[in-house]
């Protein structure tokens, strides 16, 4: 999820809530305040009436002059004072139907010892449907707000973070193999230009630590070769003696399967730092199948040792502008860890097509398949780790040489 | 027989005059580009062994040397860096061979004595031992005066042997000359056997000698000792 999609969530989701709360708040507050109005108009009625009863003792007909249901009624026993309001369901005669009034009910004695009882029945849909208007109107102009907040927010974000993303992208293209550091546009943002910096001081610090590395690697593996060639040369010296007998042979020849293996180890890091340091980049046609045929006749005993069945399909003549050098490592090293691990008899499958080379070999539990994409940029993303023809990217051969 | 040994690197320097003295080759030994030039200026040798990097100067310049002074002399590059364009600088200016370090004292003996013989021998370009001849033009073996039908590794294996007679060959030596270092032959030396035991019996059936010793746990040696 982007952040600025998260932001803009955490903030509609927020709004909603605090909207919704302060909504019902409002709500109730907008009731009571009604309800007190209300009930301060019936009182102000009731004590009309009661004036009016205490004044004449006759039932006066106050329904014409405040226009709701007024039920008085009067007795000649008299009362004990009794005065509750409340809300109630009638029946409506002018809507025809139940809805709910405000009711409020009086029973006391006059002044002349007559008792009487006043019903005042005030519909309560007026005031309701004026709080729904006044909701109405609130929920709206608050979604104007948010829609507009959201707008707003959503811009503004945007607009801050264009460095920041600037920065990610500049750190997706950097390699570190390359000679330019990594650049970084300075901001008017201090939280970003900090980013930027201790960014651009560890990609400085990481690309030193590379190079340092390489050179050291390069450094030890030229350094390496004369001790390794003066141990070589003297055991090749030393196995010359006439009275050597069988034990010490074996232990000179544990030292030279060492030395060989140091040796071989050596010649590695030796391939690596020379691709790394773009030795191979010269480029000239090379011919594919041409290679294979060269590499295969030279394996050719080692393949009739092993009874290995070679099958050979091109399908196109491939010429690729390449490393001739590079091409011949990568067919030797396809070709002989296909015989090397192999079973007797086994059988090696090599297929050339225009844009795919596949070396497919028998072996005991799993069929090894070596695919090595060669045109379809489309495809040599996925098979990159083996090669990639690009001439500058010959960097990827040495997690496949190793 | 006279060789001019130039590398820097004392103890290969030694072991090298050591291997190569005991095939009664004259070898010199000099440590340094300068010594070098007054070597080959002074004296006229058959074959020289030429190190590039020298700490005062490149071995390429001392072939220069060498082929402005219309010499003749055999020479072989051995070479620390495994450089394409080295090697081609170095055959261009009139190298004979070229040999990437770490190699095997057989190998550099082999190469030596292909040179050496593709010179000197005016014409009569042959290899003999006991009963077996073998002219390397033509690419033919015979054995008692039979001729004898070798594959090329066979061939190449054969000559190995035979440069190297009276010595230790060991398996890893012969697989690196048989197919180069690219080939890891670590789990393939029973192959080597296989290809020992061929060239065996086809000599023995043409009534030729067996001249192969087999040396416990090391490799094989061709020797009529």
């Amino acid at each position: 999820m982007k952040l600025l999609t998260r932001t803009s969530r955490y903030y509609l989701l927020i709004s909603v809530v605090v909207f919704v709360i302060s909504g019902l708040i409002f709500f109730r507050l907008l009731h009571t305040i009604f309800e007190k109005q209300l009930d301060e108009t019936l009182f102000e009625e009731k004590l009309l009436i009661e004036e009016t009863i205490n004044f004449s003792d006759s039932v006066p007909d106050f329904r014409s002059v405040f226009g709701h249901m007024i039920d008085i009624t009067i007795v000649n026993t008299s009362h004990v004072k009794t005065e509750y309001i409340r809300d109630t369901l009638m029946y409506d005669r002018d809507l025809g139907s139940f809805a709910a009034f405000r009711h409020l009910f009086v029973e006391n004695t006059s002044v002349k010892h007559k008792g009487y009882t006043i019903n005042i029945y005030k519909p309560l849909s007026d005031s309701e449907k004026l709080i729904t208007e006044i909701i109405l109107i609130v929920v709206l102009v608050f979604i104007i707000l948010l829609v507009l907040l959201v707008w707003a927010n959503y811009f503004i974000a945007r607009r801050v973070w264009i460095p920041f993303y600037r920065t990610i992208s500049n750190l997706s293209h950097y390699e570190i193999n390359q000679e330019k550091p990594l650049s970084l546009m300075k901001t008017d943002i201090y939280e970003f230009n900090l980013l930027n910096q201790a960014l651009a001081k560890m990609s400085k610090k990481i690309q030193q630590d590379y190079i340092n590395l390489k050179e050291f690697n390069e450094n030890a593996s030229h350094e390496l070769l004369t001790p390794i060639s003066v141990i070589k040369s003297k055991l090749e010296l030393l196995i010359q003696g006439e009275d050597l007998d069988e034990q010490q042979l074996q232990l000179i020849s544990s030292v030279f399967d060492a030395t060989s293996r140091i040796s071989k180890l050596n010649q590695g890091l030796l391939l690596i730092s020379k691709i790394e340091n773009n030795q191979f980049a010269q480029a000239e046609e090379v011919n594919m199948s041409q290679i294979i045929d060269i590499t295969l006749e030279h394996f050719e005993e080692i393949i009739e040792h092993r009874k290995i069945v070679i099958t050979k399909k091109y399908f196109h003549e491939v010429i690729l502008n390449m490393n001739r050098t590079l091409a011949e490592i990568l067919i030797t090293n396809l070709i002989s860890n296909a015989i090397r691990h192999n079973i007797a008899s086994g059988n090696i499958e090599i297929i050339l097509t225009a844009d795919s080379f596949s070396v497919t070999n028998t072996g005991q539990h799993l069929k090894l398949t070596r695919p090595v994409c060669l045109n379809d940029s489309e495809n040599r993303k996925a098979i990159l780790i083996q090669w990639d023809l690009d001439s500058q990217s010959y960097k990827k051969l040495p997690i496949f040489t190793k | 027989m006279k060789i001019l040994l130039i590398e820097d690197e004392k103890e290969l320097s030694c072991s090298i005059t050591e291997y190569l003295q005991k095939e009664s080759y004259l070898c010199e030994a000099v440590l340094t580009f300068d010594d070098a030039i007054e070597k080959i200026n002074m004296y006229q040798y058959d074959c020289i062994i030429v190190d590039i990097n020298l700490p005062d100067g490149s071995g390429l310049n001392v072939i220069r040397a060498l082929k402005k002074n219309k010499s003749e002399t055999g020479i072989i590059i051995i070479s620390a860096k495994n450089s394409l364009d080295d090697k081609v600088s170095g055959l261009g200016i009139g190298a004979d061979d070229y040999l990437t370090k770490p190699f095997h004292l057989p190998e550099l003996n082999a190469r030596v004595k292909s040179i050496i013989r593709r010179r000197s021998f005016g014409g009569i370009n042959e290899i003999v031992f006991n009963d077996i001849r073998i002219l390397p033009e033509e690419m033919e073996v015979t054995v008692n005066g039979n001729s004898l039908d070798l594959t090329k590794k066979e061939y190449a294996l054969l000559i190995f042997f035979i440069s190297n007679k009276d010595r230790v060959l060991t398996k890893e030596s012969i697989a690196e000359h048989l197919w180069g270092d690219e080939m890891d032959m670590a789990d393939s030396f029973d192959f080597i056997y296989t290809h020992i035991k061929n060239l065996r019996k086809k000599i023995m059936e043409k009534g030729g000698e067996d001249y192969i010793r087999t040396i416990y746990g090391m490799g094989y040696k061709f020797t009529d000792r």
